[in-house]
């Protein structure tokens, strides 16, 4: 009853931001170009998705105002109008036909989460605008032929490893790792990382000699741990999120299997990664796609003030909506305009040839928006996380093989 | 064609879980032996004793090990206080099924407090000995698991002569055995259920503890460990630890073998897939217990 209810509003919603739209259109331009840009988003504020929602939120905030305070872009300051999704992905389509549509948003910015994505650039493409989006790295994303969509990180899922994989390809024969364990937990990001590296290991002659995936609830490692520690593979590569890489960490610490190098995607770079085992992190990899040590020029400027102004630095969900709003910001100036209507087509125009400086190091696109950068590879040294790859970011030299742990 | 390391080492990780295993199906069974109870919310209270101990040693600073002086305790006295104001009350002819209604109440409202007190936040216990091992022939064993492993053979063993040495063992026993005959000798059934339905919960506080050793929680967890111990109870027969205990360790080594071969997703299956031949084969279980044949 409450499903049919919910169609029922959207449909109606839908309709009216139909109309009110198509009013809407009619009105002289030039009328707004004195006021604000109006960036409309829709986030999840609350629900299942509320915590990186906010952190996302917070990202948007500091480049309005660390923008504004400069002031302004074309001498017009930003507003930002957010919607709550609740994270739910019916909203979603409604809360953009509302924001583009009825309230004649100038700029539209992605939501959260890859599966809030898809429906909201549909909704973007249907009224041609430019659709910029901070979430979103798995592939089926850049499979449904949006020619408006620009994902604002450094990679997709896949490309997270290429870094390494070249450092390892360009090892000489004999220290090259000759044997490799993958462990992915069941979902399409976790297996994304894991995956583009063993493909690019496979094709160059590495042998895999363990694959396992496991279902996202998993909490008992240890039979997977037994079988790479009884492969004694040279090289460990998981697609982890948090506490499946800290739970294998740990089975495969307690057989005492001890690798050349071992990667994990995501888990080493949160912060109670270090405690959570034991403090054993020595020689961990993991690629990451933002840290507050990157040396990018503005980088040190969004850590400043993002801090003065939250009381604590950015992590990376708030990294990934500053960058959003820096590509944003960089097309408008290029275009030099912020309306609805025919200037979005040279905003599009501009983002697919540009190369953008960010927080994150100058982003550029392929044709159907998948940044063609990599992630840089960081590893515990000393007890600390470095960034070690790629050469020119880098803070520490990589420590191959890597000691025990 | 595995390697006979990995075959070893998986006949020991098998080892280790099922005692695991076989300590938190115990209460399960006896809760069905003493009082035809399907207690859905025996996982729940184990996931809440987890994260007792987990708890107190974040906050507190102690090992996980010592929460038990107070949970085991506690557990106790809620047992026979459920048993008594709750269970107790359920008409007699619509027991069983009334049970688990009430008892998923009873898993939801523990589900949503832990999620309302700790959060959705997944936790682990860090300590210090979690990643040390003893080796074996070879193989590698946990300390943690072998401290589990541990803790259910002394818990099972004083479950064991609790049952059988001593006079509330044997009330309870009887109890189990024939209610209303129970009452003819003069047994006071009521009460003994209530301290044998404690006993139960007590045996999760402990299971537990032990669980928290070398895993990760969150409040949700609960219904990841229903099924199989459910399966477990009912392959070892309903209402008898033994058989709970020796199913458990058929279906721990039965687990970690296959996981060699199909995965740790298919693995999971090995429970219903014996629960389904159990029920289909021989319904009052493999390793003894009756009870089942009066469904």
């Amino acid at each position: 009853m409450t499903n049919r209810k919910t169609t029922w509003i959207t449909a109606v919603g839908a309709t009216l931001a139909l109309a009110l739209g198509a009013c809407g259109g009619d009105e002289p331009e030039e009328a707004n170009n004195d006021g604000p840009i109006v960036v409309g988003i829709s986030l999840p504020l609350t629900g299942d998705f509320s915590e990186p929602g906010k952190g996302v939120q917070r990202g948007y905030e500091a480049w309005a105002k660390i923008t504004n305070d400069k002031g302004g872009l074309l001498g017009r300051q930003i507003e930002l109008k957010i919607l709550d999704d609740q994270s739910n992905a019916d909203r979603v389509v409604a809360d953009y036909e509302q924001l583009i549509g009825s309230d004649q948003v100038d700029i539209v910015v992605g939501p959260f989460s890859t599966r809030l994505v898809v429906p909201a650039a549909r909704v973007a493409q249907e009224y041609g605008m430019l659709f910029v989006e901070p979430a979103g790295a798995a592939k089926e994303v850049f499979e449904q032929g949006f020619k408006n969509l620009f994902y604002a990180a450094p990679a997709v899922a896949n490309d997270h490893y290429n870094h390494l994989a070249e450092y390892l390809l360009a090892l000489p024969e004999g220290q090259k790792p000759t044997t490799v364990a993958y462990a992915a937990m069941d979902d399409p990001f976790a297996q994304g990382t894991a995956y583009g590296l063993k493909d690019k290991l496979e094709a160059a002659g590495v042998k895999t000699v363990v694959n396992e995936v496991y279902p996202p609830n998993t909490t008992d490692f240890s039979s997977i741990a037994a079988k790479i520690a009884t492969s004694k593979a040279d090289m460990l590569v998981g697609g982890s999120q948090y506490q499946d890489g800290v739970n294998l960490i740990v089975a495969l610490q307690q057989l005492n299997y001890q690798p050349k190098l071992a990667a994990f995607s995501t888990a080493p770079t949160s912060p109670e990664f270090a405690a959570a085992i034991g403090n054993k992190t020595e020689g961990i990899l993991s690629p990451t796609g933002y840290t507050q040590d990157a040396p990018y020029e503005s980088n040190k400027e969004f850590v400043e003030k993002y801090t003065a102004q939250f009381g604590s630095p950015p992590e990376e969900d708030e990294a990934n909506a500053y960058t959003t709003g820096q590509v944003v910001a960089a097309a408008i100036t290029a275009a030099g305009c912020a309306d609805q209507g025919e200037c979005q087509q040279k905003l599009i125009d501009w983002v697919r040839t540009a190369t953008v400086d960010t927080v994150v190091g100058p982003l550029s696109w392929d044709e159907a928006g998948r940044p063609k950068g990599a992630h840089m590879i960081q590893q515990w040294v000393g007890g600390e996380i470095k960034i070690v790859l790629p050469a020119d970011a880098k803070e520490s030299d990589l420590v191959y093989p890597k000691p025990a742990w | 064609m595995p390697s006979g390391a990995l075959l070893f080492q998986s006949v020991i990780l098998g080892l280790l879980l099922g005692g695991l295993y076989a300590l938190l199906a115990a209460g399960l069974t006896l809760y069905f032996g003493i009082m035809r109870v399907v207690m859905i919310a025996h996982s729940a209270f184990l996931i809440l004793a987890a994260y007792l101990a987990w708890w107190s040693h974040t906050e507190l600073g102690i090992d996980p090990l010592l929460s038990m002086l107070v949970t085991v305790p506690l557990f106790f006295g809620c047992g026979v206080l459920l048993q008594r104001l709750l269970l107790a009350r359920l008409r007699a002819v619509t027991l069983t099924m009334m049970s688990v209604l009430l008892t998923f109440a009873i898993a939801v409202v523990i589900e949503g407090l832990l999620g309302y007190v700790f959060s959705g936040t997944q936790r682990r216990i860090q300590l210090g000995y979690g990643s040390a091992s003893l080796e074996l022939f070879g193989g590698r064993i946990a300390v943690v698991k072998l401290i589990a492993f541990g803790l259910a053979g002394v818990a099972l063993a004083a479950l064991y002569l609790v049952m059988k040495k001593t006079t509330f063992g044997w009330a309870l026993r009887a109890t189990i055995q024939h209610r209303d005959a129970a009452k003819l000798v003069g047994i006071d059934t009521d009460r003994v259920a209530g301290f044998g339905f404690g006993l139960g919960l007590a045996t999760a506080a402990i299971g537990g503890t032990a669980l928290s050793l070398d895993t990760t929680i969150y409040p949700s967890l609960h219904w990841h460990w229903i099924g199989p111990l459910m399966a477990i109870i009912v392959v070892g027969g309903l209402g008898s630890v033994p058989g709970a205990a020796a199913a458990a360790m058929v279906l721990g080594l039965a687990q970690s073998l296959l996981q060699i071969e199909l995965g740790t997703t298919w693995a999971q299956t090995v429970f219903y897939l014996a629960l389904f031949l159990t029920l289909a084969i021989r319904p009052q279980g493999f390793f003894g217990g009756r009870l089942a044949q009066r469904f």
